[in-house]
């Protein structure tokens, strides 16, 4: 009965290339539309203060603010809000690339279709169900079998990940174990290699076990001795570091950091966004510096599924919006500011008030795949686009 | 509830072991569930299946139930829930004091000093409270609707006062109308505070419109993300919402229309023009809304879904949303549909994380306080009631394959009762179909946990490799029973 009931179908594929895998890529989804417009502010434009007249964030010389209230300046025109200060680190080494007004151009302004959407990588329900990850990994042979050569980080997949490379989901390497004693725990992994005989999951998992007995989070000492925050993004990005590091065959990491969707009271310089921005910056700024010897073999991109309205809400919140943006941090960047700003002004803006997309979210993702993972096969990972490359990485 | 004599014997029975109850084994067992009373044996793949469509994982009198009276029957009985004596399961429920309260007693209760609120003692007794009903109640088609609707109303219990508000929302929303009218659902969670808070139309006022609520209604509750709305009507319909709004001093908690937030000009939904009329412009969207065709065909989708298969067959769904626009949205008339119809072209579905702890603790009679199996339910993603965002716990099965870690070590922690307050009973109930030889245990234990034995050479081989690592027999049929419980098989429903 259990031969007969096996109902997981491993789809067999054929990769369309095989290359020696590239970098090791991390992706971090800000999941609930973060407010982007809070996050790089456009403080050289006046519409963002009169369309923010409570939630704006001061210029950076502006001196009726207290200074540690101010956007911090990155190029005369934006400025990082103050609680994204972990990061000028690597804006100042010229390891990190934002591109503003970045989306897709799904308009639903629904944070579950558009996660979808983008998750898929595809332009409307029509396309592929597999993820664009997923996608990737099954067009390119890197001769790479590990269980862990796709991780989503949590307890669920992203759905990104998704297709026909099983790939591995961990919410913490210090969970990885069934416990009980040796005896017992023997009984037990030999009873599950004989149900999982013809499993692959099932035979990958008992791999991931015997590997990651040997890893422990708590001992792990990271380079030059950062500090990860003390979160869950902040774990995950430590345990992404530290299978990195094992050289267990990581090829890509998903990491989800939740709370964006800030309708309600989101704070200005504190509060429910603000600390979430701290999270997110100290947490990629401690990656950034902990892998600083990796860096030429590593990519991190952080992406959200659309933006927010342009100007506040009556609770000290903002609504659904459009145009977003991403940011890509690592030893291949071109660092600095990209994309095309469309600026604020009335008529700029789109549907009910919202920043206009001038960048695909897929170019992008597309450059980073084509020069950074080794990949051609473009037009499997996003069927139907055709992805413009922006001069974001080398 | 009317006690009858035989209820009120047994109550008294109880009220006499008193506070010896925990420790007093035989008491509690006939409470939590008692040992079959019969031998069961193999069940047609299809009768397996519907069984566990339908319950959260059969039970021995369950299969002998279903066998003895058929799908029909079975699903008619089921259907008229309040006939089924739930005595047993209502007892269990006992010590839980906060889920008869309404919102200004949870909130004295939850309140230790001043602003000092206990956040967790409310949701706490709704977790375990959700999970024994699930496992002890004998109405499992009912409970199985109640999980399906609070997916599908989903709050995130942690979001400001939802800690309070969500279990008055279980009850007098999901619990009241899980097998009734579709209208009246989704009239009484518009309604609900829970709600409200949840998805913020308490901060929705005249001029400083909050859209959140107002799009869910439409994208998550009744049309689908796909139902022809636009994001104009989004923006009227929360205009007609404004002003929905929760008490926050005396009683607080409950619902309240504050005229004075509401914007009182003219709107237009869907094409329909709404003049000012207070709280009743948005109550005429919803009267719309539940009766729509597009709503029609998104919660029949969805049940079939659940019921059927990820992508249920195109035809069910159709006869099921054209028997919920001619019966108004009887919930009852459109499970019949999914039920009767459906079940016969139903295909596996990945248990999700709660499903498959019960499932296992149903098969196997485990007795169980609801404790210690939070943090199973927190490993594996579904700790009831903390799920984020509204579009409720996924469905589909892959959502949920990505982890077998911690099945496996619920499987192994239960089967060596490592679990806090829970027990299995395995030698117990192995002395129902008395075996005495090993491998006829193993086929039990297998038609129990899998509809039917396994192949031989599998059982054979299953043995072996346990006795290879020095298992007496006893031990070989408890880590049997676990490897079961975590094998691909038993993963799929």
């Amino acid at each position: 009965m259990l031969k007969t009931m096996n109902w997981m179908p491993r789809l067999a594929f054929s990769p369309v290339g095989s290359a020696p895998r590239g970098d090791t890529l991390v992706v971090v989804f800000l999941r609930g539309a973060a407010d982007v417009l809070n996050m790089v502010v456009p403080h050289g434009e006046d519409a963002y203060y009169q369309l923010r007249p409570t939630l704006g964030i001061p210029r950076p010389d502006d001196s009726r603010a207290k200074k540690e209230e101010r956007s911090l300046d990155l190029d005369g025109f934006f400025g990082f809000h103050p609680s994204l200060k972990a990061l000028t680190d690597a804006w100042d080494s010229e390891q990190l690339a934002i591109i503003h007004a970045c989306g897709a151009p799904d308009e639903s302004r629904s944070h579950f279709k558009a996660m979808e959407l983008m998750e898929r990588g595809v332009d409307d329900e029509r396309g592929p169900a597999s993820g664009w990850i997923g996608r990737h990994l099954a067009s390119l042979d890197t001769g790479n079998s590990s269980p862990l050569r796709a991780v989503g980080m949590g307890t669920r997949p992203q759905k990104s990940l998704s297709g026909s490379v099983p790939i591995s989901v961990l919410r913490s390497i210090a969970d990885f174990h069934l416990g009980g004693d040796m005896r017992a725990l023997q009984q037990m992994q030999n009873a599950l290699n004989t149900v999982y005989q013809n499993n692959q999951q099932g035979q990958d998992t008992l791999d991931i076990m015997n590997t990651l007995t040997k890893l422990d989070p708590e001992k792990y000492i990271p380079a030059r001795n950062v500090k990860y925050p003390d979160s869950e993004f902040g774990l995950a990005l430590k345990q992404t570091a530290m299978l990195i590091k094992a050289e267990v065959g990581l090829e890509v990491s998903a990491i989800d950091l939740g709370g964006w969707d800030t309708h309600f009271a989101q704070g200005v310089t504190s509060g429910q966004m603000p600390n979430l921005m701290k999270d997110l910056a100290e947490g990629l700024s401690a990656f950034h510096a902990d892998m600083l010897d990796q860096a030429s073999q590593l990519t991190t991109v952080t992406m959200s599924e659309f933006g927010r309205r342009c100007s506040e809400n009556g609770s000290l919140g903002t609504d659904h919006g459009h145009g977003s943006m991403m940011m890509v941090m690592g030893g291949n960047v071109n660092g600095g500011m990209h994309g095309k700003w469309p600026g604020l002004h009335e008529s700029a803006l789109v549907g009910p008030g919202d920043l206009a997309v001038t960048t695909d979210y897929r170019d992008v993702l597309s450059e980073v795949i084509a020069k950074r993972l080794n990949n051609s096969a473009l037009d499997m990972i996003f069927p139907g686009y055709k992805p413009g490359l922006r001069g974001i990485l080398r | 509830m009317t006690l009858t004599r035989r209820d009120f014997l047994k109550l008294g029975a109880l009220v006499t072991a008193g506070a010896t109850l925990s420790s007093c084994a035989p008491v509690y067992r006939r409470l939590a569930g008692d040992l079959p009373s019969q031998a069961w044996s193999p069940l047609a793949a299809t009768d397996f299946l519907a069984l566990q469509r339908m319950t959260f994982g059969p039970r021995v009198e369950e299969r002998a139930r279903y066998l003895e009276i058929g799908l029909q029957e079975w699903v008619e009985e089921q259907l008229d829930f309040e006939s089924i004596n739930d005595f047993d399961c209502e007892l269990q429920l006992s010590p839980f004091k906060t889920l008869g309260m309404d919102a200004n007693e949870i909130e004295a209760v939850s309140n230790q000093l001043f602003e000092n609120y206990d956040r967790e003692k409310a949701p706490q007794e709704l977790r375990q409270a959700t999970f024994l009903r699930q496992l002890y109640s004998k109405r499992q088609l009912y409970e199985v609707m109640v999980e399906f609707w609070n997916d599908h109303f989903n709050i995130y219990i942690d979001k400001d006062k939802c800690f309070i508000l969500k279990t008055v929302d279980d009850r007098e929303v999901i619990r009241k109308h899980a097998l009734g009218s579709f209208r009246d659902l989704v009239w009484a969670s518009a309604h609900s505070p829970a709600m409200m808070i949840y998805l913020d139309n308490q901060a929705n006022h005249k001029g400083a419109p909050n859209e959140n609520y107002a799009r869910e209604l439409m994208e998550l509750h009744t049309l689908g993300v796909n139902g022809g709305y636009t994001q104009q009507d989004v923006m009227e319909l929360a205009r007609c919402l404004t002003g929905w709004n929760v008490k926050e001093h005396f009683w607080l908690g409950d619902f309240v229309f504050k005229e004075n937030l509401h914007d009182s000009g003219v709107k237009k939904v869907l094409g329909m023009e709404i003049p000012n009329a207070g709280i009743s412009e948005a109550e005429q969207v919803i009267e719309m809304l539940a009766a729509h065709p597009n709503t029609a065909r998104f919660i029949s989708t969805k049940l079939a879904r659940r019921f059927i298969a990820d992508d249920p067959p195109v035809e069910i769904v159709e006869k099921a949303a054209q028997a919920f626009l001619a019966t108004k949205g009887d919930i009852r008339s459109v499970m019949r549909v999914i039920l009767l119809d459906g079940l016969a072209l139903a295909k596996p579905k990945y248990k999700r994380p709660a499903n498959f702890i019960l499932s296992a603790m149903r098969m196997l009679n485990v007795e169980t306080n609801a404790v210690g199996v939070q943090d199973d339910l927190l490993r594996m993603g579904q700790l009831y009631f903390n799920w984020t965002t509204p579009d409720g716990y996924p469905d589909r099965s892959e959502a949920w394959q990505g982890n077998l870690m911690p099945r496996w070590q619920f499987a192994f922690a239960l089967l060596r009762n490592e679990i806090n307050g829970t027990k299995h009973h395995l030698n117990d109930l192995m002395e129902t179909v008395s075996t005495g030889d090993l491998k006829n245990g193993v086929d039990s234990v297998a038609a129990l946990l899998l509809g039917a034995p396994t192949e031989a050479a599998i059982r054979d081989e299953l043995i072996r490799s346990i006795q290879a690592a020095g298992a007496d027999e006893e031990e070989t049929l408890q880590i049997v029973t676990a490897a079961l419980i975590a094998s691909p098989a038993f993963q799929w429903r």
